[in-house]
């Protein structure tokens, strides 16, 4: 169910996008901002997924408020002359990457689990041969 | 919150996430530019910004050594009053080469590129080339102008106007439409640029936006650039 519409999500967003009109390109820093900080959220939603300690709230205010947060942060940014918006690229994409880091070792911990449960089955197998 | 609202929820954010991504990624490709240019962009941006800054400082500095260039001038001048009558001289000299701020009676032109909307005509009669600015100067000069600005510009003896891609340059600056045509001199002769069969009427029929006005007192600045004289000399 759930990812069902969030696949359904996807392709229409994706759809809609190609059919409305582009930004100019001053804005498009602030959509790419928007953007890195929602694909963080995500990533750590999927990560407290994994550490069953996901909550639906506080991964739909990080949606919201990272990403106008760090759009707000690059206009303040653009105001003092001071690339801000590397400063939070930097924070989103090492958080990005350490949350891939635990569903990456969530993962091999899964499967090598699984192996060695296979490896042991099949021991007993031959042995009852 | 049940399974529903939650997936419903996601479903929402995927489509807001996937719709900005696609946006993002086609205005990106429009622009046709990576990172790696847009840092050298804006690298050069700020230097233009700066060159500027530093432009106008010296402008400004230039200004102010004028002006107690002039009262030192008066100064020295005030109890001689041969030195008086050269002053006045130089003062008429500086009126002739454009080098004063200046005010009188005249008209002002504005031309304004003409809307899309006329498809029977070519889009390029539309636009305010650089030779249309160039007769309708050509015009003015020959109706008794004074004095003749385009937005701002003032055209002296040495100015050049010409064409440089989609705007026009005065004396070395850009200039954009609309254009505002100022001149000074006797009004209603200068408005006979409008009579018919005229370059002005002529733009007109392609299409362009021409306004005339008569305001009483047009105000012009003085003249930005520099004179510099190298080969020529008097007899």
């Amino acid at each position: 169910m759930i990812f069902i519409s969030i696949l359904i999500g996807c392709i229409l967003g994706a759809i809609v996008g190609i059919n409305i009109p582009t930004i100019s390109y001053t804005y498009s820093n602030y959509l790419a901002i928007a953007i890195i900080a929602a694909l963080d959220s995500v990533f750590g939603g999927i990560t407290g997924i994994l550490k069953k300690e996901f909550d639906i709230k506080v991964f739909i205010s990080g949606f919201f408020c990272n990403s106008i947060l760090s759009m707000l942060l690059t206009y303040l940014g653009s105001k003092l002359n001071v690339d801000i918006y590397l400063a939070a690229i930097v924070v989103f994409v090492g958080r990005m990457f350490i949350n891939l880091t635990i569903i990456r070792k969530y993962y091999i911990d899964k499967w090598s689990k699984k192996y060695e449960e296979y490896k042991i089955k099949k021991q007993r197998n031959t042995k009852q041969n | 919150m049940n399974k529903k609202v939650e997936s419903i929820i996601l479903m929402i954010m995927c489509f807001i996430l996937g719709m900005a991504v696609v946006v993002q990624i086609n205005s990106v490709n429009n622009n046709g530019t990576t990172i790696s240019s847009n840092s050298k962009e804006s690298d050069l941006k700020t230097q233009v910004l700066k060159m500027k800054e530093k432009y106008e400082r010296q402008y400004n500095e230039l200004e102010d050594l004028t002006k107690k260039l002039e009262e030192a001038r008066q100064q020295a001048t005030s109890n001689n009053s041969e030195l008086e009558e050269l002053e006045a001289k130089i003062k008429q000299d500086n009126l002739l080469l454009g080098n004063t701020n200046i005010k009188g009676p005249g008209i002002t032109i504005t031309l304004t590129d003409g809307k899309k909307e006329l498809t029977l005509i070519d889009s390029a009669d539309l636009l305010i080339h650089a030779e249309n600015v160039l007769a309708v100067v050509n015009e003015l000069k020959n109706a008794g102008a004074e004095a003749i600005s385009i937005n701002g510009e003032r055209v002296v003896n040495t100015s050049a106007i010409s064409c440089d891609g989609n705007i026009i340059i005065v004396n070395g600056k850009k200039v954009s439409t609309p254009i505002e045509i100022a001149a000074i001199g006797y009004a209603p002769r200068l408005t006979t640029l409008s009579r018919a069969g005229g370059t002005l009427e002529n733009f007109a029929l392609d299409g362009k936006g021409v306004e005339i006005k008569k305001p009483n007192n047009i105000e012009m600045p003085k003249f930005t650039g520099v004179y510099s004289f190298k080969y020529m000399k008097t007899r």
